[in-house]
C-alpha cells in the first residue's frame, strides 16, 4: 500500500477515528512509524481534529465533574454511572419499587409457609380423623354386635318360657350367687355369674346336670361373666356348680360342690 | 506524535492512581468531548450522563493509552463516541446496520434542540466539506455511512474531508499571517 492510495482513500483520517478494521490499523501503523512524511501528515490532521473539536467545544455543567468526582472518590471498585439530573429520584423509585417487591415477597414468603403448616397441621388432623372414624367405626360394630347379642339374651331371658333359678351359694361358698335362665321350649340355658367369686387361676366353676343321679358336665361358668350358654340337658333335676382343677373336671368334685338348686 | 507534556505529565500520575490528574484532563477536555456527545445523541442530560461514563472508562482504561499512537485527545474522543454509540444502539431498537450505527431515525427530541451548529473556521467552510466533516467527527457517523447520509460516492466523501481539512489548514495559516502581520504594524 503506498503513500498515495493512503492519502487519497482517506485511511489516515479513518485511523485517526477508529474506523478501521484491527489488521489495517496496524498496517497503517507500521507505515507511520516507517514513513516520516506521511506522519507528520498524520499529525496534522490530528491536530487539526483536536482544534476543530475544542472550537465546537461545550461546556459542561459543573455537576457532571461533581459527579465523577463523588463516584470516584466514594466507591474503589464497581464504579457505576449515575443519572446526574434525575438521580435520587430515579433511586427513590428504584427503592421504592424494590422495597414493596421485597415486601410483597416476604408477605408471600410468610403466608406461603404459614398455608404449609396449616395444610400440614390440616393433613394430620385429617389422618388422625380418619384413625379416630375407623375406630369409631369398628367399636360401632362391636357396640352392634353387643346389643344384638344382648337384645337377643334380653329377649331370651324375658321370654315367658323362660324359668329363672337362683343357684346360691352353700356354707363352703355361702356369698356366692348365679342364676340360671332355663327355657324348655328352646331347650337352651343362660347362667349370669357376675354373682360368683375370683378364682385362683388354676381352678374354675363348672356346671352339672343331674339326670337320674348321674352328674352330666353342662360347662365352665367363667367368674363375673353375665349370661353365658351352657349346654341344656334333657331331664335334668337339679343344676349343680363345684370347683373344678382348670380346664374343666369329666366328673365332679363333690366335695368341692359350692351351689346347686332343684328343677 | 506530538502529546502535549502537560498531557503526558498527567497521564503517569493517572497511571500511578492519581484521581486528581483525570480532573485536571477533565477540566481540559470535558467541554471537547461534552461538544461531541452531545452533537451525537442531542440530549442535554444523556450527554452528561456519557460524559461521566466516558471519564470513568478512561480512568479504568487508561493503561490501555498509547502515547505513541496519537494524542489522549483522540484516544479519549474514541471513548466518548463508543460510549455514546453504544447507548444510541440500546435506546433505539431501529438502528440496524453491519457497522453499528446509522442514523435513519434520530431520536425526535434530538431534532427539537439543534445542537449541531458548528463553530470556528470550521463553520466558515463551504457547505459540503463543513457536512463532511461535522458527520464524522461529531455525529460519529463512519466514512461508510456518512458518504451514504450525504447521498454521495464513498470517493468524493473522501476528497471532501480531504479538502475540507486542507482548506481549513490554509485558512488558519492565513489567519496566523494576519495575526503576524498586525503585530509587525503595531510594533512598527
Amino acid at each position: 500500500m503506498d503513500k498515495k492510495q493512503i492519502l487519497e482513500d482517506g485511511l489516515l483520517e479513518q485511523y485517526l477515528l477508529g474506523e478501521l478494521p484491527h489488521d489495517q490499523e496496524i498496517l497503517i501503523q507500521k507505515v507511520l512509524d516507517q514513513d516520516d512524511d506521511l506522519k507528520n501528515i498524520f499529525n496534522d490532521i490530528e491536530e487539526e481534529f483536536e482544534r476543530i473539536a475544542f472550537e465546537n467545544a461545550i461546556n459542561p455543567p459543573e455537576k457532571v465533574k461533581k459527579a465523577l468526582i463523588r463516584e470516584l472518590e466514594s466507591s474503589k471498585e464497581n464504579i457505576k454511572i449515575r443519572n446526574i439530573n434525575v438521580p435520587q429520584k430515579r433511586n427513590t423509585l428504584y427503592s421504592g419499587r424494590l422495597a414493596v417487591a421485597a415486601s410483597m415477597a416476604a408477605i408471600f414468603a410468610l403466608s406461603s409457609f404459614w398455608l404449609y403448616n396449616r395444610w400440614q397441621a390440616s393433613e394430620q388432623n385429617l389422618n388422625s380423623l380418619q384413625e379416630q372414624t375407623i375406630a369409631l367405626q369398628e367399636r360401632l360394630m362391636l357396640l352392634e354386635q353387643n346389643i344384638e347379642v344382648t337384645t337377643q339374651r334380653y329377649m331370651t331371658i324375658n321370654s315367658r318360657n323362660v324359668i329363672p333359678l337362683l343357684l346360691k351359694g352353700n356354707q363352703t361358698l355361702p356369698e356366692s350367687r348365679a342364676v340360671a335362665y332355663v327355657n324348655h321350649e328352646t331347650k337352651s340355658v343362660l347362667v349370669n355369674s357376675q354373682g360368683l367369686p375370683p378364682l385362683e387361676e388354676d381352678k374354675t366353676y363348672q356346671m352339672w346336670a343331674d339326670v337320674d343321679g348321674v352328674m352330666i358336665n353342662m360347662g365352665l361358668l367363667p367368674a363375673d361373666s353375665d349370661l353365658i350358654p351352657v349346654k341344656y340337658i334333657d331331664k335334668a333335676e337339679s343344676f349343680n356348680i363345684t370347683i373344678e382343677p382348670a380346664g374343666g373336671n369329666d366328673h365332679p368334685t363333690v366335695e368341692n360342690l359350692i351351689s346347686n338348686v332343684l328343677l | 506524535m506530538a502529546v502535549d507534556p502537560k498531557d503526558t505529565q498527567f497521564i503517569n500520575q493517572l497511571l500511578n492512581g492519581d484521581k486528581n490528574a483525570l480532573y485536571l484532563l477533565y477540566d481540559k477536555y470535558s467541554s471537547a468531548l461534552y461538544g461531541v456527545i452531545l452533537r451525537m445523541c442531542g440530549d442535554e442530560g444523556i450527554a452528561q450522563d456519557l460524559l461521566q461514563e466516558s471519564f470513568i472508562k478512561i480512568w479504568q482504561n487508561i493503561g490501555s493509552y498509547n502515547s505513541q499512537k496519537g494524542k489522549f485527545y483522540t484516544w479519549a474522543y474514541r471513548i466518548a463516541k463508543n460510549t455514546t454509540l453504544n447507548f444510541l444502539r440500546k435506546s433505539s431498537p431501529l438502528i440496524q446496520t453491519d457497522d453499528l450505527s446509522v442514523y435513519e431515525n434520530k431520536n425526535p427530541e434530538a431534532e427539537i434542540k439543534d445542537y449541531s451548529d458548528l463553530n470556528g473556521i470550521l463553520a466558515e467552510l463551504e457547505p459540503q466539506h463543513q457536512t463532511a466533516i461535522n458527520l464524522v467527527y461529531f455525529k460519529g457517523l463512519t466514512h461508510q455511512e456518512a458518504h451514504k447520509e450525504m447521498n454521495v460516492p464513498l470517493g468524493s466523501f473522501k476528497s471532501y474531508i480531504r479538502q475540507g481539512l486542507l482548506k481549513l489548514r490554509e485558512r488558519r495559516s492565513e489567519l496566523l499571517m494576519i495575526v503576524l502581520l498586525i503585530n509587525v504594524c503595531g510594533h512598527g
